[in-house]
């Protein structure tokens, strides 16, 4: 790409971004962003893997060019003066940063309707939620105005979006891609993922901002991913499908898509083979009780002393925390603080937080089992339905955590996953689910590549 | 009741900021003094997606006092947070160990003022990460954070309740600030903060086994405060009882200028602080032949030292005492013997001048050990004066030099040549004709007296050693 | 109800969260709901004998000890909500306001 032509994805960037202005994905106003876009195409590095491709960032990963809200009043206007590692690495490979997408505040959520800033419109069926909490990098991407996307995860917020809204959604393994400049939720959960058009888009800006960062501790001192070639076939994959993901009252729609898509790996020569992850149903109360523990200690240093919106007129320390908190905060991320402050206190700690990570041990049991019997891959639904109604699941937090169901356990155990389109129901994205082994994303990424090409993702099933 | 009657039961923690010269999970400097808020990061100050990344030295440090300390250091430990707000604890939370510290069942024996020797037992020591401050008297409505300080490496130094008074407590507490000082691990230096103490203080009849109600507490700010205020709480505790009351268990903050300690927290408000492992660090892994290596470099601690002085250089348990309080003056002290000079006389040379001269420089040892030596020679062959060498001490101290040509500038080399003294004992038997009658007559006591005027009259140049054996030979005739 | 209004306000006393009392006894009520849901954990056994797991490196990599501070864009200034001669600014602390010591 020369000069010119990066200049030209620039403007054509912000004039796609311009028109999917009514999903509310992005936060940094379409004026701003054009301008940024322009100057960036201006400065990139030419002889970058990714020059001129434009990537927008999950409004939790920190910029220099724009604000980072998180998607909270509490930080509306908070610039923050340092970036995050992966965005250096985008920058040092030629993309252009195109501004910040929407999300649950602070992460917490599976459908982006709990932002400060409005929520988000699934770019398929604008009465449906894009999925969370990385439903506006999710919608962007698949209102086709950027290519791909930075999100984050804990309990699914790439891999369920990206199911709901048809693109690809891949969630490293943990420790992969650095967490700093992420803004903390659930630390031994946390990593930062892709959304992308297609397998290639998501896995080459992986690629990019995986490796080694001495400033992340839990970053393993590793090269870079290396970008698997795509595979003609699939002989000698073993995928294992396990029975938990596919109970007796799955939706009908997503069985179908999911058996032609295993169909279609059997044809690409890969062995499929039933396999078992018995504490699979225990995964979701267990992330609810780890995820909010780390998270109510994570989001105590928002408390209007350094930065951020400080509640006016307070006149003693208790009221500056209590009001700042208690006004800046959503009522998710209050109630999540709430359970994690509870989980962790003197008397509770020892059944839940201690028994959760017991919980967490066995998960990451399960998942050795069955790798360590000759399976390269599991393949399994990416979310039990496809995307439901706004406001269908904001009465009632417990089902809405349900929609993590079967995302959750890849974050408890750290291990790989991705979603891919595997078909449609009613018009309605249904996304595939590989998940794979500790830093063997290439295994993974080679079948979502060749399934990806066997079948297409937009067919009803 | 008397005072007697009741025993105060003391445990001591102590907080001592590490030696390194950057932070314990950042590498902003860690020098005291900055001008408010210049050495921060995004990781001290607690910014939204900072990480911490753990200090080598600190963990070094940690581990030497740790063995100086006789503790197990244990090869696997895990950090953990420590959950509460407040303006100067920037995440919300403090990095710190909880229930897999560092290093754990160690010793320190110290010489009570009271018992002899004893053996205070050493819970635990663990690391953790320093608050910033906070000042409340900076401006008239508002208080002041500074957060230089967040972010410096601490360990935490927590005793059994070993000590029976508070005169022990200090005891202990210079022993452990010599022993940590000899290590290199910190200055500890209360006024400037890189050691903190706190108090468990409990009393209970006498003979009794039991412990009472502990009593925490906070704000000893000086050496000079730890008696006072272990005994104003002592106090309160046995007034309290006399009254017919009952302790419950508080902190108390300690007040130097009143020198009264007023109650900050009861139990019913204590604090749930949370602690989960941290999840942004993984565990702390130390090899068995790292912390060996550690053990390998100790220097030897300030006891044996003490004792091999007394049995080394012949000196006495209070001589050798002063000369190994501090590691660098006791290394001064070697090289002066080391150089030549004869122990007894180094050491009153060291424990008078030297120190002398160094309480009013910034305790700096100015006269080079090679220099002492020198002086103390020049006196041990007569050649200078005591009076005339503290003289040369002084400017060498002042301005360097070698010590013979000093003396000689400052004019103080003692003139020994029979010939120059024979005109000064000359000068003097002739103008004391009654005294030199009176010492022909047998009064050989009077000799001490022409020595002195021989010395008045020769300006002290006179060899004092050389002058007597002249005198003699003129006033026999 | 697992989780009592009193609770609540404790938890959110501890929580620094600000919470209007007539919203307690919802609050509570939701969180009676996520602690029940959570609380299906306590009847699954065999978890004491897995090996832990932790995520990522297996241990700390040690850094050196140098001075080499990450740099900051800009000014405390520019973020901070109450800025003065250097310092960041609360309201004057009390005397029992939870103070761990009482500086200067």
């Amino acid at each position: 790409m020369t000069e010119v032509e990066a200049l030209a994805s620039a403007k054509a960037t912000a004039t796609r971004l311009g028109k999917a202005k009514r999903l509310n994905a992005l936060l940094t106003p379409t004026t701003v962003v054009r301008k940024s876009l322009l100057a960036q195409a201006k400065e990139a590095h030419p002889s970058g893997v990714l020059y001129g491709m434009p990537v927008a960032l999950k409004d939790n990963i920190c910029t220099l060019e724009f604000p980072t809200t998180c998607g909270s009043k509490l930080l509306e206007a908070y610039q923050s003066p340092y970036e995050a590692t992966v965005v250096t690495k985008l920058k040092d490979a030629g993309a252009l940063i195109a501004g910040k997408a929407n999300l649950d505040e602070f992460a917490m959520g599976s459908s982006t309707e709990h932002s400060g800033f409005g929520r988000v419109l699934n770019p398929v069926d604008r009465t449906r939620v894009p999925g969370g909490s990385s439903g506006g990098s999710a919608a962007l991407v698949g209102a086709g105005a950027v290519p791909a996307a930075l999100g984050s995860e804990t309990g699914g917020s790439v891999r369920q979006p990206a199911a709901f809204c048809g693109v690809v959604g891949i969630k490293p393994t943990y420790g992969r891609v650095s967490r700093y400049g992420l803004v903390a939720f659930g630390s031994s959960l946390d990593q930062i993922g892709v959304l992308g058009r297609s397998v290639h888009d998501a896995a080459r800006v992986l690629s990019v901002i995986s490796g080694r960062d001495p400033r992340d501790s839990t970053c393993e001192n590793r090269d870079p991913l290396r970008l698997p070639t795509v595979p003609e076939r699939l002989e000698g994959f073993v995928i294992g499908i396990p029975k938990e993901y596919f109970p007796v009252d799955l939706n009908p729609g997503v069985r179908r898509a999911c058996d032609r898509a295993i169909r279609a790996l059997k044809d690409l020569g890969a062995a499929v083979r039933d396999v078992s992850l018995p504490h699979t149903p225990y995964a979701i109360p267990t992330y609810y009780v780890i995820a909010p523990a780390e998270a109510s200690s994570n989001l105590a240093r928002f408390d209007g002393v350094r930065y951020g919106n400080r509640a006016d007129g307070v006149t003693t320390l208790a009221e500056l925390y209590r009001q700042t908190r208690g006004t800046g905060f959503g009522p998710e991320v209050q109630r999540r603080i709430l359970v994690g402050t509870y989980v962790l206190s003197s008397g509770y700690y020892d059944a839940y937080y201690k028994k959760a990570q017991q919980m967490r041990a066995l998960l990451a049991q399960d998942f050795r089992n069955v790798f360590d019997r000759g399976v390269d891959l599991i393949f399994t639904p990416t979310t039990p339905t496809t995307a439901f109604k706004a406001g269908e699941r904001t009465k009632d937090p417990v089902s809405m955590y349900l929609a993590d169901c079967f995302t959750a356990p890849a974050n408890l155990t750290g291990v790989p996953a991705m979603s891919l389109p595997i078909g449609r129901v009613k018009g309605l994205p249904v996304g595939g689910q590989f998940i794979g082994q500790p830093f063997l994303e290439d295994d993974m990424i080679e079948a979502a590549y060749a399934l990806e090409r066997a079948i297409d993702g937009t067919e009803e099933a | 009741m008397s005072a007697s009657a009741w025993e105060t039961v003391i445990g001591l923690e102590t907080h001592v900021q590490l030696g390194t010269v950057s932070k314990m999970f950042c590498g902003c400097s860690t020098t005291f003094g900055a001008p408010p808020n210049t050495n921060v990061c995004p990781v001290c100050l607690g910014l939204p997606g900072a990480l911490p990344v753990p200090n080598e030295r600190a963990i070094q440090l940690a581990v030497r006092a740790a063995v100086a300390l006789n503790c197990t250091v244990h090869p696997r430990s895990v950090f953990a947070r420590k959950n509460y707000f407040y303006p100067d604890l920037p995440k919300g939370y403090q990095i710190s160990q909880y229930d897999q510290p560092l290093a754990t069942a160690g010793h320190l024996s110290f010489l009570s003022p009271d018992r002899g020797v004893v053996r205070a037992g050493i819970i635990r020591v663990h690391v953790e990460e320093d608050a910033g401050k906070s000042l409340h008297d900076r401006f008239p409505r508002a208080t002041a954070v500074d957060l230089n300080r967040a972010g410096v490496p601490l360990i935490e130094i927590v005793t059994e309740p070993d000590f029976r008074s508070p005169q022990e407590a200090r005891a202990y507490l210079l022993t452990l600030k010599q022993v940590l000082q000899y290590v290199g691990v910190s200055e500890c230096d209360m006024e400037k903060g890189s050691l903190r103490v706190d108090a468990n203080v409990s009393i209970r009849k006498a003979g009794s086994t039991a412990l009472g109600v502990k009593c925490e507490v906070k704000n000893i700010n000086a050496f000079s405060y730890v008696e006072k205020a272990l005994t104003v709480e002592r106090d309160r505790q046995v007034a309290e009882v006399e009254r017919g009351g009952t302790i419950t268990q508080s902190t108390m903050l300690y007040n130097s200028k009143t020198n009264t300690v007023r109650l900050q927290r009861s139990k019913e408000e204590s604090k749930d602080y949370r602690y989960f492992p941290e999840p942004d660090l993984p565990p702390l892994v130390l090899s068995p032949e790292w912390i060996a290596e550690q053990q390998g470099v100790l220097p030897e601690l300030p006891a044996t030292k003490r004792e091999r002085f007394v049995s080394q250089y012949g000196l006495n348990q209070q001589d050798a005492g002063v000369l190994t309080a501090e590691r660098a003056v006791a290394d001064y002290y070697e090289s002066v013997v080391h150089a030549g000079a004869e122990p007894k006389s180094a050491a009153n040379w060291v424990m008078g001048e030297v120190l002398g001269d160094a309480k009013d420089h910034q305790e700096q040892l100015r006269v080079p050990a090679s220099s002492l030596a020198g002086i103390i020679a020049l006196v041990k062959g007569g050649t200078v004066s005591n009076q005339g060498a503290k003289k040369v001490f002084a400017e060498v101290a002042a301005k360097g030099g070698d010590p013979r040509t000093v003396a000689e500038a400052l004019g103080v080399i003692q003139v020994a040549d029979t010939g120059i003294l024979a005109q000064w004992v000359e000068e003097v038997v002739t103008a004391h004709p009654a005294e030199a009658a009176r010492f022909k007559g047998g009064e050989t006591k009077l000799m001490a007296f022409f020595v002195g005027q021989v010395m008045k009259t020769s300006k002290g140049k006179a060899d004092p050693k050389a002058a007597p054996k002249l005198l003699e030979e003129r006033l026999a005739k | 109800m697992s989780v009592t209004p009193e609770e609540v306000r404790q938890i959110a006393r501890l929580a620094e969260l600000s919470v209007d009392e007539e919203h307690l006894p919802d609050l509570a009520a939701q969180m009676s709901r996520i602690v029940d849901y959570i609380a299906q954990l306590s009847q699954v056994s065999g978890g004491e004998n897995a090996k832990p797991f932790i995520p990522g490196p297996d241990a700390i990599r040690l850094r050196a000890d140098v001075v080499a501070p990450q740099p900051l864009e800009g000014k405390l200034s520019d973020f901070a909500p109450a800025f003065r001669e250097g310092f960041f600014l609360v309201p004057k602390l009390g005397a029992f306001e939870g103070a761990e010591e009482d500086e200067e």
